[in-house]
């Protein structure tokens, strides 16, 4: 139904550059989401798309199609918004029909879309309110049937999850899910939540101040992040970081010393360093294995014992936080003393300027 | 904003806190904390029984005696003789039939007035507050502009405007100058009645294009860009969107116009006296000059007639209320 292209494009706002030329094309039916901190330009890129922000630089590409000068309305999208933004002094119904009573769309026609779409929603015995009379969840839909009703080749979603608690936010995702499953659109959806990512996305572009930090599917990602910014990033809770040096560099692997002198290995490609580069070792907490034999001496500060999963709070001897997360329960108290070891296989491993080593052995970690 | 205080200042509030901490626990220990409370309230009850309350009771007084004498005991008791006098007419469409000609015509005026002042200067000012609230060069300077005469007393508005106006004033020197006749503005009857709506429009339009401004600013954004997704023409997203979003501002505007279209007296009066005759003399004037400026005084007259006013104002106001309310509810 849509592809749509984003080619080199920029955005300044009188005198700032929030978006750095950006390349990106999402694919047909494909679900594709921004993900990046507060600030990033998410939003902006989103707007840009949808017509509401005007494009300073670059061009976008609508099944081919040139449409930086389109208006919002002819680019054939619809947009959920984070606020909702619903009409206020409408009923849900007028609410739903709005879009189609521009375009003079007949009566009966109108009638049968909303209606179609007030049943997949759930909101059928809402139709005659108003949206101050409707509970967040149910704003949220209506919000959704909007812009479901005008059979846009393109969802946009602008943190549409942002305003609902906690528990609400879980179904709503899958709600959102359900419905791109079933209506198989080109839907782009921007969050600054990386687990909304992880369990939407087709595809996650991660952005950082306006410029694509690394395009990829939720797994990519987590395996392969190109750099150190999208290795904190994505995961939860975060990756360790901790600074060590090369000390001697193999076909397939280099060795690394901590400031204390101990040795690890990390299965990763040495190109581009060299022995005695400074870099930043990353292993994702869920990858550390705890213990008393072998590796970095630590103390346990707290531990947060759920039952299925274990989350171990840890200080090395320069005071450095480690997080240990194990699955099922530990033996360990808090206040012990016990020693982290860096699996070779888990080790992510990156250059001064953040760009990640290609990892070599990925999946044969224990 | 406010600034920190500096402690030569904080010390300064200190002390005169601590100037009243002593009367203050005198005053609850003399008549009970409660009272005290009255106590605090009894300058507004006096300032207002005393300008207020007691006028409004007076003016029944006024209104149900006769003569011309000011003191209410030489005043004999007429009932309501002053009130069927003022409504004493044969036709009520025509002044002439009525017993008190000038109150019918000023009660005509008075309506015109309100309908036309009122209704040009919402409209006026709807459109003005559309065009400050795009993004046009130099908002605040226009913004400024069109508040600026609000800011003038109305006695100066009026002198201005009828230096303007005059046989021999600035308008029909500039029309003299362009070889078109001079038109007597203020003394043909139908131009002095268009020139104290045109006066009051330019005096007052200013409020309520900010009050109208405020109303539109209110509206989120996010609304409207909602419906430049859902491919509404600047037609539509004004008369579905902007238009019921402004209502409640609208209805705040048009009943506060009213009621103050409904007691304007002052601009007129200085502008054109009430003339030619009697073609802008408005039911305030009428009231005024009855009561006071003519020999003999009839004060009594002059009470009836604000009484009729007041009941009036009263279901202009309470319109609002309702209105207001219904709004605030809906
Ligand atoms: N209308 C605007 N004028 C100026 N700067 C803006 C405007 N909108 C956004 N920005 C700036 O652009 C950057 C990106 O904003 P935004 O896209 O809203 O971020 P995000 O949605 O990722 O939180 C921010 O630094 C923000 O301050
Ligand atoms: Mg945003």
């Amino acid at each position: 139904m849509a592809v749509v292209e984003l080619q080199n494009l920029v955005k300044d706002y009188a005198g700032f550059r929030a978006i750095h030329g950006v390349d990106l094309t999402i694919d047909d039916g494909e679900f594709c989401v921004f993900v990046g901190p507060s600030g990033c330009g998410k939003s902006t890129l989103l707007r840009m798309i949808a017509g509401l922000e005007s494009i300073t630089g670059g061009e976008l590409r609508i099944d081919g199609t040139r449409v930086n000068e389109q208006r919002a309305a002819e680019r054939g999208l619809a947009m959920v918004f984070q606020t909702y933004a619903l009409y206020p002094h409408m009923t849900v119904r007028e609410n739903l029909a709005f879009g189609l009573e521009n375009i003079k769309t007949p009566k009966d026609e109108i009638k049968k879309r909303v209606d179609d779409a007030a049943r997949m929603l759930q909101i059928e015995e809402h139709l005659t309110r108003r949206p101050k009379q409707l509970s967040g969840g149910q704003r949220q839909r209506v919000a959704i049937g909007r812009a479901v009703v005008r059979e846009p080749k393109v969802f946009l979603f602008d943190e549409p999850l942002s305003n609902l608690d906690a528990e609400l936010r879980v179904v709503m995702r899958g709600e959102i899910s359900q419905l791109h499953r079933r209506l198989g659109n080109t839907m782009i959806y921007v969050t600054h939540d990386q687990v909304e990512a992880m369990t939407m996305a087709d595809k996650i572009v991660v952005l950082k101040a306006g410029l694509i930090q690394q395009v990829g599917s939720p797994l990519d990602l987590y395996n392969r992040p190109a750099n150190q910014f999208v290795a904190g990033f994505i995961g939860s809770p975060r990756m360790n970081f901790m600074q060590m040096t090369v000390a001697e560099i193999r076909n397939d692997a280099i060795l690394l010393k901590d400031d204390e002198g101990r040795s690890f290995e990390a299965a990763v490609s040495p190109e581009g360093v060299a022995a005695g580069d400074t870099v930043t070792v990353g292993v994702r907490p869920e990858h550390l294995e705890i213990g008393t034999e072998r590796g970095r001496p630590v103390t346990v500060e707290t531990i947060e014992q759920l039952g299925g999963e274990s989350y171990l709070y840890c200080q090395d001897q320069s005071g450095r936080p480690i997080t240990v997360h194990l699955s099922g329960q530990t033996r360990i108290k808090a206040g012990e003393e016990a020693k982290v070891f860096l699996p070779a296989e888990a080790v992510h491993v990156f250059k001064e300027d953040g760009a990640a080593l290609e990892r070599l052995r990925i999946g044969e970690a224990a | 904003m406010f600034q920190p205080l500096n402690s030569a200042a904080q010390l300064g509030y200190r002390t005169v806190f601590n100037l009243f901490e002593w009367p203050m626990a005198r005053a609850q220990r003399l008549v009970g904390i409660r009272r005290v409370a009255w106590l605090f309230l009894l300058p507004n009850l006096l300032i207002f029984g005393l300008f207020t309350f007691l006028p409004i009771i007076l003016n029944v007084f006024y209104a149900t005696t006769g003569s011309d004498a000011i003191l209410l005991s030489q005043r004999p008791y007429v009932g309501a003789e002053n009130f069927s006098s003022l409504l004493s007419c044969t036709d009520y469409l025509d002044p002439n039939s009525c017993r008190r000609d000038v109150f019918w015509r000023a009660v005509y005026n008075t309506g015109w007035f309100v309908v036309l002042q009122v209704g040009f200067m919402v409209l006026f000012s709807l459109i003005t507050a559309l065009i400050l609230n795009r993004d046009i060069p130099l908002k605040g300077f226009f913004r400024g502009v069109f508040f600026y005469p609000v800011l003038l007393s109305p006695v100066v508005v009026a002198l201005i405007w009828k230096w303007i106006l005059q046989r021999y004033g600035v308008f029909n020197a500039g029309l003299e100058g362009m070889g078109f006749a001079s038109v007597d503005w203020l003394t043909d009857a139908d131009w002095a009645f268009f020139w104290i709506i045109f006066v009051s429009i330019w005096a007052h339009m200013g409020f309520y294009t900010l009050i109208l401004l405020a109303g539109l600013q209110s509206i989120p954004s996010d609304v409207y860009e909602a419906a430049e997704m859902d491919g509404a023409s600047r037609w539509r997203v004004f008369a579905k969107i902007t238009m019921p979003l402004l209502m409640p501002t609208m209805v705040v505007v048009l009943v506060l116009s009213l009621i103050r279209a409904v007691q304007a007296f002052d601009e007129i009066f200085v502008l054109t006296g009430g003339g030619p005759g009697s073609a802008t003399t408005l039911i305030l004037q009428y009231i005024y000059e009855t009561g006071f400026a003519s020999r003999p005084q009839l004060f009594g007259l002059a009470a009836a007639a604000s009484i009729l006013m007041a009941v009036v104002l009263l279901v202009l106001t309470l319109l609002q209320l309702r209105a207001t309310r219904s709004q605030a509810e809906g």
